[in-house]
């Protein structure tokens, strides 16, 4: 086998295209290869010698000694990946046009470099940029998280859909037992609705729905969970709320509702709801127990004459 | 879980042999570096299947929820040497006085540094004891980044039953813990299949030196 020279082997670490430095124990620079030149703008005559860490006083100085006093005592390699600490060196990265990051991601290698006595006296640091990377699996993430809202919403309404809905309820219903706090919970109708639809149209019915759910969000508090549960009923979790709570949140709904101006194609068009609340208690069975009584309610409602509320029980 | 069926006692006894010296080394070596005086378990050695390491784990993890890291490692031969992956499990206990003994505590432990640091510390306790065990055995480690199998999850979500295509493997358990702190983990090392038979020569070659 032909011997490499070490003229050769010195221009292989030199033109590789990751970092590679080494330092003694006394953090000085023993070697710095052309990428670490190139991304640090400090050219390897200007390095060699001296402290990395006072040549780089922004390196996390008690984290980075702990690091590389770990590679001597156990003579084992260490590492540093982007998705924890994004880089070691703050340097440009490479995709000034498209990038879209602030700087250069890193994996980071630490070997101890052991001499013919088995002895470590060097570590050579090893300096990848995994930007790329970190750009895809950014995105991905992203993707990822609006895949997850867009399974969880309702599309015309931009509210929570049934099923995603339905299991923040019944979440709620075990916590308010567990924490021994109080849930509540308000389902409401439009009134007429088929009427709307058949007067005005399906697209108009459809801009009823969008300006009534815009209407729930700006009248619900933050802690208020809405969702769209069929084609014109909706519901809203009230949170640590009892019923009386419930029944305040219910009437500001019915009013901000009622004073709606909802537009369509120059027509105006009226739109109330009729509504129901009821409080859960932990005898029910299950959550559903709670929506069937909070049913039952808006019916008392619709056959009372609408554009109004009733709370279970209904004797009250 | 066997005592190792495949292996005559002799092997037994060098290998439990080995194992124990490379542990008080791990033991010597961690105190050096976390200035903190660490408890090394007597290392359980046995044979699991991929069923019973699931078994195991819950065994030894007194915790609903826990964190655990896997490492891989491997000889100079590779594929037919020593290989096997290293699986560190935590309890689901504070990791804030962890911080302190790698220098983690100079800002607020955030979910990626609460992360990094528990890679950085599996990465020194499978190096420190996996080290200490290469050695006696005449071979030199070479660890691949360790990764996070599951943060803050039952220990039934740790991995999926598919995830393990291996018949059986040579397991050493040890149990750490900090003096005078909370914390404690398990590590497991895993050598599956052919690397049970390459360690049983090894020690045949070790037995016959001695």
């Amino acid at each position: 086998m032909p011997q490499i020279s070490p003229e050769l082997l010195k221009h292989s670490v030199e033109s590789l295209d990751i970092g590679v430095f080494i330092l003694n124990k006394d953090m000085e620079v023993q070697l710095w290869n052309q990428f670490m030149s190139t991304n640090s703008g400090l050219p390897s005559t200007a390095v060699v010698g001296k402290n990395l860490l006072e040549l780089f006083p922004e390196l996390p100085q008690r984290w980075f000694k702990k690091k590389i006093e770990g590679v001597f005592i156990l003579k084992n390699r260490s590492f540093t990946a982007w998705k924890q600490r994004p880089y070691l060196f703050q340097f440009n990265h490479n995709r000034p046009v498209t990038g879209g990051v602030e700087n250069m991601y890193q994996n980071c290698t630490f070997i101890p470099l052991k001499d013919s006595a088995g002895e470590v006296e060097l570590v050579c640091i090893t300096i990848q940029d995994v930007t790329d990377e970190g750009i895809s699996q950014k995105m991905l993430e992203g993707t990822m998280h609006r895949l997850e809202e867009s399974s969880r919403t309702d599309g015309l309404t931009q509210l929570l859909n049934r099923s995603y809905w339905e299991l923040c309820l019944a979440r709620e219903c075990k916590r308010s037992v567990r924490y021994k706090s109080k849930t509540s919970l308000v389902m409401f109708d439009l009134d007429h609705f088929k009427a709307i639809n058949d007067n005005y149209g399906h697209l108009a019915g459809d801009e009823v729905l969008r300006e009534v759910s815009e209407a729930i969000r700006l009248t619900i508090r933050d802690t208020d969970i809405a969702g769209r549960y069929g084609g014109e009923e909706f519901g809203v979790v009230a949170t640590d709320t009892d019923l009386v709570g419930v029944k305040l949140l219910a009437e500001r709904l019915r009013k901000s509702i009622e004073e709606l101006d909802v537009h369509y194609e120059d027509q105006s068009i009226p739109v109330t709801v009729s509504l129901g609340v009821a409080e859960y208690d932990e005898s029910f069975s299950s959550h559903e127990s709670l929506i069937k009584l909070a049913d039952e309610a808006l019916y008392y409602s619709k056959e009372h004459g609408r554009n109004r509320w009733a709370s279970y029980p209904l004797d009250e | 879980m066997k005592e190792l069926p495949q292996y005559t006692e002799d092997q037994r006894d060098c290998l439990q042999e080995i194992v124990n010296v490379a542990m008080g080394q791990a033991g010597d070596s961690l105190a050096r570096l976390l200035e903190v005086f660490v408890t090394l378990s007597v290392p359980k050695i046995q044979t699991l299947s991929p069923s019973e390491v699931r078994v195991a784990l819950r065994s030894f993890v007194d915790s609903e929820y826990v964190s655990a890291i896997r490492q891989s490692f491997h000889d100079s031969k590779g594929q037919d040497g020593l290989r096997g992956e290293a699986l560190v499990v935590y309890g689901d206990s504070s990791f804030k006085e962890l911080a302190e003994l790698l220098a983690y505590d100079d800002e607020e432990l955030s979910e990626g540094l609460e992360q990094e640091l528990l890679l950085d510390i599996s990465n020194v306790l499978n190096g420190a004891c996996l080290n200490g065990i290469a050695e006696q055995l005449g071979e030199e480690l070479v660890y691949s980044p360790p990764s996070i199998l599951g943060q803050h999850v039952p220990v039934e979500k740790l991995f999926q039953q598919d995830q393990m295509r291996w018949e059986m493997a040579l397991s050493v358990e040890i149990n750490y813990s900090l003096e005078q702190r909370s914390f404690n983990c398990d590590l497991l090392l895993l050598m599956p299949d052919t690397a049970i038979d390459y360690l049983a020569n090894k020690l045949d070659e070790i037995l016959e030196d001695d």
